[in-house]
């Protein structure tokens, strides 16, 4: 097999419903052993893009190839190399989490004895033992995650899709399909994976599709996204109006200030991040202004979105696409 | 299979991979035992929501016994004991209402993301659709059972030659099986339970109700009469009757040559839903 071969490669990728154009005209690389994150808010048409890509949805028009099969014509062997996590746990409820993985295993055309053995290593690995033998419907939504998740392994996909991996799970179910997600790229596997969170795109993803009513909004690395959204800033919480009047008066003449007199907040941009939240914090420091909160805030996705489209009719990037 | 050379241990560096996936690629579809593996998963469900059984446990033996000797006192069928003429109507009545059972089932099942799982493993996707019908056919099966049972407990009491058993199990086989096919089918096309059971009460009852079941079509006026000849379950329920009880019965071509009609009707159904739910299945989706 040819290594340079892309995972998946999309031109003009187009989904239509009727009059609804779910995905609209999208291009799309995911180079082999890259993780590639579609960002995006509700109804973005990142589900529906995946869902092409793993071929739940034939295409209304552009071509896709997935690890070198076309996903229209060629589907049977699009499915033999991919793995797909759909957006809800995608398990049987009436079963344990044991005899969903053997199902998962055997239907892939494993023997009895050899879907046992790794059905065994995946439970160890995913730490399901403790709970293998219980129903699915009585698991929490971190641990049928971990069970999705390890359905999806019962071989080593070419390309593992997942569709929203952290939506609905509470934040240590969160950092625990992250790390799990992170030790698979450590192996090599290559990843498309949708997301809401655009810090969830940035600590997993190597490129990250920006999708806004189905186009393709921007492209490019977290670093390039983060830099094309707009600088991160410092927030400094004055304890009263008295105090916000004393640090405006003191930082005014270092810094760039915003201040919000109803937030009591001064906001002062620091684009190299924790260097300049050093220096504002030594600074406050200097002022003797006791003060409520001081962060280091990165653009939050509503906001990116909100510079992203309105300014889309303009000529992007360098990777933004049509 | 060579794809467990493919998996090895997920700590297998890539190029493993890359060396076995030349040698595996795209092994083809096998039907047969991606199909046995999911009937199985879904008879393994049964036991743990045995309620889900309710519509082929209770509901027959509720509707055995209310006609028998609710309505049935106050029915009179000349010739024949009314136990004798309602039990091949019940077990008519219960292929019908498998439309529902499987409706239900296959709408709830696929307003899951399981079944979009399976769809997106490389698994003959016929093999998911058959595999929903025969597990439809056995728990249906199940009621057929309790009916008969409970028939032959309340003294029906059918003549049936070795030769006229096995038709009366093949004939019940064939239409329980056509039956539960449109019933997947609408499963499909409607996605939700609730829906499938709307629609399934609007078509089961006329089906059940307005055919030889429960009283004699001759006896009803112009136009149920007219429906109730050629209605499917009627060529079920006379084709019983006659392999059962010896009785004959007439009104039209179907009703006179029941066994014919219905087997013809079960080809019918089947030719004609088989395809159609696996279009419907495989629309969404590539080949």
């Amino acid at each position: 097999m040819n290594t340079n071969q892309p995972a998946v490669t999309a031109r003009g990728l187009t989904k239509r419903y009727g009059d609804l154009v779910a995905v609209d005209n999208i291009d799309l690389d995911v180079p082999m052993g890259t993780v590639v994150a579609l960002l995006g808010p509700n109804g973005a048409g990142k589900t529906t893009a995946v869902r092409m890509i793993a071929t739940l949805e034939t295409p209304t028009a552009g071509s896709l190839t997935v690890c070198g099969h076309d996903a229209v014509t060629n589907g049977h062997a699009v499915r033999s190399a991919i793995s797909l996590t759909g957006q809800f746990a995608a398990l049987e409820d009436n079963l344990t989490a044991w005899e969903n993985l053997l199902l998962m295993a055997r239907l892939r055309g494993m023997s009895t004895t050899a879907a046992k053995r790794i059905v065994n290593s995946l439970i160890d690995r995913f730490d399901i033992g403790e709970f293998r033998t219980t129903l699915i419907k009585r698991l929490s939504g971190g641990q049928r995650r971990r069970v999705d998740l390890a359905a999806s392994l019962v071989i080593q996909p070419q390309l593992l899709v997942l569709d929203e991996p952290t939506t609905g799970l509470d934040p240590r179910s969160r950092q625990v399909v992250w790390s799990t997600v992170r030790e698979l790229v450590g192996e090599g596997v290559t990843l498309l994976l949708t997301t809401q969170y655009l810090e969830e795109a940035d600590v997993l993803a190597d490129s990250v599709v920006l999708m806004d009513h189905g186009r393709c909004v921007a492209k490019g690395s977290p670093s390039e996204l983060k830099a094309l959204i707009g600088e991160q800033r410092v927030d400094v919480v004055a304890l009263d109006a008295a105090g916000l009047d004393n640090l405006v008066a003191h930082l005014s003449s270092l810094f760039s200030l915003t201040v919000s007199a109803e937030n009591r907040t001064v906001s002062i941009p620091a684009p190299r991040g924790s260097a300049d939240l050093a220096a504002i914090a030594a600074a406050v420091d200097d002022s003797r202004v006791p003060i409520d909160e001081m962060a280091l805030h990165r653009p939050t996705l509503d906001e990116a979105f909100m510079a992203l489209t309105d300014r889309s009719n303009l000529s992007l990037t360098t990777g933004a696409a049509a | 299979m060579t794809m467990t050379t493919m998996t090895g241990t997920l700590a297998d560096p890539p190029t493993s991979t890359l060396a076995a996936t030349t040698v595996v690629s795209a092994p083809p579809p096998h039907y047969l035992r991606e199909t046995r593996l999911l009937i199985g998963r879904g008879l393994r469900t049964i036991p743990r929501v045995p309620e889900r059984l309710l519509d082929v446990t209770v509901q027959p033996m509720i509707f055995t016994l209310l006609f028998l000797y609710v309505f049935g006192s106050a029915i009179k069928v000349p010739g024949i004991r009314y136990q004798d003429y309602l039990l091949p109507g019940l077990l008519g009545q219960s292929i019908a209402f498998g439309i529902i059972g499987a409706g239900v089932a296959t709408a709830t099942d696929f307003s899951t993301g399981v079944v979009d799982r399976f769809r997106s493993l490389p698994v003959a996707r016929l093999a998911v659709i058959s595999a929903q019908v025969v597990g439809q056919v056995i728990e249906q099966i199940l009621g057929v059972v309790i009916v008969t049972g409970l028939g032959l407990a309340l003294g029906w009491r059918p003549h049936v030659t070795i030769v006229g058993g096995f038709a009366l199990v093949g004939l019940t086989l064939l239409g329980l099986f056509a039956f539960t096919w449109f019933g997947v089918l609408l499963g499909m096309m409607v996605k939700s339970s609730d829906a499938m059971q709307g629609l399934g009460f609007a078509i089961v009852f006329p089906l059940s109700f307005l055919a030889g079941t429960f009283v004699p079509i001759a006896g009803m006026k112009l136009v149920p009469r007219t429906i109730a000849e050629w209605d499917p379950i009627s060529a079920f329920v006379a084709g019983v009757r006659h392999v059962s009880q010896g009785t004959n019965s007439t009104g039209s071509w179907q009703l006179e040559h029941p066994v014919t009609a219905m087997v013809g009707w079960c080809v019918l159904i089947i030719a004609v839903c088989a395809p159609l739910a696996l279009r419907r299945f495989s629309r969404t989706g590539s080949k």
